[in-house]
């Protein structure tokens, strides 16, 4: 018996001790925050390689670009340059670059760090994210305050990849022997947060930049990062007080997030500008024609869409697709334009009929062969959102007369098929950008479409047309924001008249956070940022203004 | 012996013939399934990344248009020396690099589960079919069926639900606390202990019946030979008889099954780790296979295929030893 009691004692002992060491309370002095899914870190700092996954916030938080855009003011602030200015018709760009910024190990920051991370993607085009050195010419350091950016052609699009390259210490990189392999352990950058303080398999933290050139910022000492596995995870967390800003997605989150603390619960899903889409592949024979992908779009009822396939999340698309800090670019003239985003049977009914699509007695319509008009929705399995979404489209069609079929696939094949273009519809995105021209670019280039088979990397829904390509190439050449804003009026206009994608529904970002010990998140009536942390690098705003309470 | 050792050198034999045919398929598979890398993670950024990014990320993961042949060759040379190619997933880590740290926690989790279900199944099998008349055995082969057939993702979320969530007594998450760091110390390890418990316990929960009844069904049929009663008869001790003359003989179909399970340990626990966000094996390869991580799953399934191999040249030792006919 005595035997029993003593194992008895060791295990209760043991609990106690285990329950101990865990209930201590969360570390107070740090921002716990979510980002990434990972079930284990590794340990990776490197910004510059597409192909690499650093950890956030290496792009933005540790590295810092000339500009940063913020997407919720759909305006660029200078950040590591002080201010910008065109030169010789366009094809020169000069920076002036900020004076009195370090790098976090005290060495100076100047105009000469900026030109050799330029210098470093020429020589290895693996680092060249954006492609740039097919436009650019050169980029010198005329002083240590002046960056001479020299073109090779007229492309005025290219200040967006100058401006948002992530600018790495010269003095570091120029002994490394492979970049492309590099993996950055101990990050030397001008961002807030510089320090790596602790690195395990399950948590790190990452101390603030003492040497940071925004006086008394950040106001927080230190970002935790505890590895999450799933949603339900980051939701639980959330919950418990155990996680203070996150961008994941939580569905009914008025009930599940809000519901249980509201005052300190928040969440903001601002929408990003642009739309999610219900691509259309033009080269298919039925949706070729501009009428059935317009009567496609009138039978869609999108409200319906949003509140079952986004839980109200966001509201329908506009019929240019662009709103929120977008619609500041709605052409003039979009009142008088067709506005085929509305829920309209009878003018999708009327535009099928005048294509030749004839409707039997049982309320479906037959193609001129007398077969059934079908078409298949393809989605990514496992993204419920959207399979919720095509489901209420795929009956919407069904009413109109369109058999409309819902397919799910893994991701891999997905993608597959929308770069071969070997699908009828989809759900989808669509090219995003400061201004609406990577967007309309993304959507009628003629240059960018692939013939059926061969892999297109955008335009998968694979529509051109000329008049787009001219003003496409015209707005290249330009800085007058006169005629940038009049071109992309006539962008619009032309994409109402072809309708070469269906917008369903305005794209939110998602943003929770806690504010038991943490203030100053943005917010709808505090918009100074993006509360979603998923967008690089423009979650800096919130890092630079949170606050311990 | 001489004819043993040699009964083990061709089975290794065969063995390495498996290897490398598995080495083979597992080259041929991922190259077979649709997408590259590149493409999907330029499209996992939804319009974000520039089109042009694509060609400077093929450049960067050395993705080739070689020859099959060639791209065979340098395969096979990288995993003879060990070098298993780079992660996509995690770039510019090593394959190696993350598949040991998934290795460990796996091992020591599904390792420590299986050896305790392996254990307790075995010797309540033992011990019921001995005493088959008891209340335990009317009791405990259809209540432990019964709990094994439950789905276990069910059991597990709603023991994680139950002894994690409502009543606080486990962590949700995790191998161990983030007050505590990596290293021989006691709260270290009192930490992955106390991490462990709900995990392994579910994994032990569902596989015990499992055990259980192989071998008390092959222990019954062995208690009815003839030299069981003859040892009865000689006045042998009913335990020398349990263990020494009914028990080693019928425990080598359960060998040969924990043989198996020892080497589907490395795959098969996904589901409690993704459940329990426990940060093994099971849960790179799903990641990896999400990101078309070639090099990542070839190596995850290199390893997965070499230990059930070594599992079952190891078995093969082990029925040598209590099984003497093999000897002869």
């Amino acid at each position: 018996m005595t035997r029993k009691n003593l194992y008895q004692t060791l295990i209760f002992g043991l609990f106690i001790f285990c329950s101990c060491e865990e209930k201590t309370t969360r570390d107070r002095e740090g921002l716990i925050i979510y980002q990434e899914q990972f079930l284990s870190w590794v340990r990776n700092f490197e910004p510059l390689n597409p192909a690499s996954v650093p950890r956030w916030p290496t792009r933005g938080g540790i590295y810092e670009p000339l500009y940063i855009y913020n997407p919720i003011k759909a305006e660029w602030l200078p950040w590591l340059a002080t201010k910008y200015e065109w030169r010789e018709n366009n094809k020169k760009l000069l920076f002036t670059i900020r004076e009195g910024v370090q790098w976090s190990d005290g060495k100076p920051f100047d105009a000469h760090d900026v030109a050799y991370t330029f210098n470093l993607t020429k020589k290895f085009p693996a680092l060249d994210t954006r492609n740039s050195w097919e436009y650019l010419k050169s980029v010198v350091a005329v002083s240590n305050t002046i960056l001479e950016v020299t073109f090779n052609r007229v492309y005025v699009p290219g200040f967006d990849a100058v401006a948002g390259t992530y600018i790495v210490p010269k003095h570091i990189w120029e002994s490394l022997k492979d970049p492309l392999k590099f993996s950055n352990p101990n990050p030397v950058g001008t961002g807030p947060y510089t320090e790596v303080l602790r690195f395990d398999s399950q948590i790190w933290e990452l101390g603030k930049n003492n040497n940071y050139w925004q006086p008394e910022k950040p106001y927080v000492d230190k970002l935790i990062f505890p590895a999450f596995s799933s949603n339900e995870q980051v939701t639980l967390a959330l919950l418990s007080g155990e996680l203070d800003w996150s961008g994941a997605f939580i569905p009914a989150i008025d009930r599940i997030f809000v519901a249980k603390d509201p005052k300190h619960h928040r969440y903001w899903f601002p929408n990003t500008g642009y739309s999610t889409f219900l691509h259309t592949n033009t080269k298919d024979p039925v949706l070729s024609d501009v009428r059935v992908r317009k009567a496609i779009s009138y039978a869609i009822d999108r409200s319906q869409v949003v509140k079952v396939g986004m839980y109200n999340y966001t509201k329908p698309a506009h019929v240019t697709s662009l709103s929120g800090p977008m619609a500041k670019w709605h052409s003039p003239d979009i009142t008088s334009k067709e506005d085929w985003t509305s829920y309209n049977l009878q003018k999708a009914s009327k535009l099928l009929d005048d294509a030749g699509y004839i409707l039997n007695n049982k309320g479906q319509r037959l193609k001129k062969d007398g077969s059934l008009l079908e078409l298949d929705i393809i989605v990514v399995s496992g993204w419920s959102d959207w399979i919720r979404s095509a489901q209420v489209v795929s009956q919407n069609l069904n009413k109109a007369g369109i058999k409309a079929k819902v397919r799910t696939y893994d991701f891999g094949a997905w993608i597959g098929r929308m770069q071969r273009g070997d699908f009828e519809m989809s759900i989808g995105w669509a090219e995003k950008g400061a201004t609406p021209y990577n967007f309309f670019k993304g959507m009628m280039f003629s240059e960018y479409v692939k013939p059926i088979g061969e892999v297109a990397d955008v335009n998968w829904h694979r529509f051109g047309s000329e008049k787009a390509d001219l003003l496409i190439k015209t707005l290249e050449k330009t800085s007058d924001k006169k005629i940038i804003k009049n071109i992309i009026n006539d962008l619009q206009h032309l994409f109402i008249e072809h309708a070469p994608g269906i917008p369903l529904f305005a794209e939110p970002a998602w943003g929770e956070c806690n504010t038991k010990y943490f203030k100053n998140f943005p917010s709808k009536e505090n918009p100074y940022g993006p509360l979603s942390n998923n967008e690089q690098p423009s979650f800096i705003f919130t890092l630079l203004n949170v606050q311990k309470r | 012996m001489s004819k043993s050792i040699s009964y083990l050198i061709r089975r290794l034999g065969f063995y390495l013939v498996a290897a490398f045919a598995a080495l083979t398929l597992n080259f041929i598979i991922p190259r077979m399934m649709p997408g590259d890398p590149a493409s999907i993670i330029f499209a996992r950024f939804r319009g974000k990344l520039k089109p042009e990014a694509i060609e400077a990320m093929r450049q960067s993961f050395g993705l080739t248009n070689d020859p099959l042949l060639v791209q065979y060759w340098s395969y096979l040379k990288g995993i003879l020396g060990g070098n298993l190619g780079t992660s996509i997933a995690y770039f510019p880590e090593p394959v190696s690099n993350i598949i040991s740290s998934g290795l460990f926690w796996t091992i020591f989790l599904a390792g420590f589960s299986l050896i305790v279900a392996f254990s307790i199944g075995t010797l309540l099998g033992i011990f019921i079919a001995w005493n088959r008349t008891g209340k335990l055995d009317t009791l405990l082969p259809p209540t432990l069926a019964f709990l094994g057939a439950f789905p276990y993702f069910w059991l597990a979320m709603l023991s994680l639900y139950i002894f994690g969530f409502s009543l606080n007594w486990f962590p949700l998450s995790h191998a161990y606390g983030n007050q505590v760091s990596p290293g021989l110390n006691l709260s270290f390890i009192l930490s992955v202990i106390y991490h462990a418990i709900l995990p392994a316990f579910t994994m032990i929960f569902v596989s015990l019946g499992g055990w259980m009844l192989s071998m008390r069904n092959t222990m019954i049929s062995t208690l009815g030979a003839d030299y069981i009663t003859f040892a009865n008869a000689k006045g042998i001790s009913s335990r020398h008889i349990m263990l020494r003359y009914a028990a080693r003989n019928a425990i080598l179909p359960n060998l040969t099954g924990f043989g198996m399970a020892l080497g589907f340990i490395l795959s098969g626990a996904l589901l409690t780790e993704i459940i329990f966000s426990y940060p093994g094996q099971g849960y790179l390869l799903l990641q990896a296979v999400k990101s078309q991580d070639f090099p990542l799953m070839q190596g995850i399934f290199m390893t997965i295929t070499f230990a059930v191999l070594a599992a079952n040249w190891l078995v093969d030792i082990a029925i040598l030893i209590f099984d003497p006919r093999t000897r002869k």
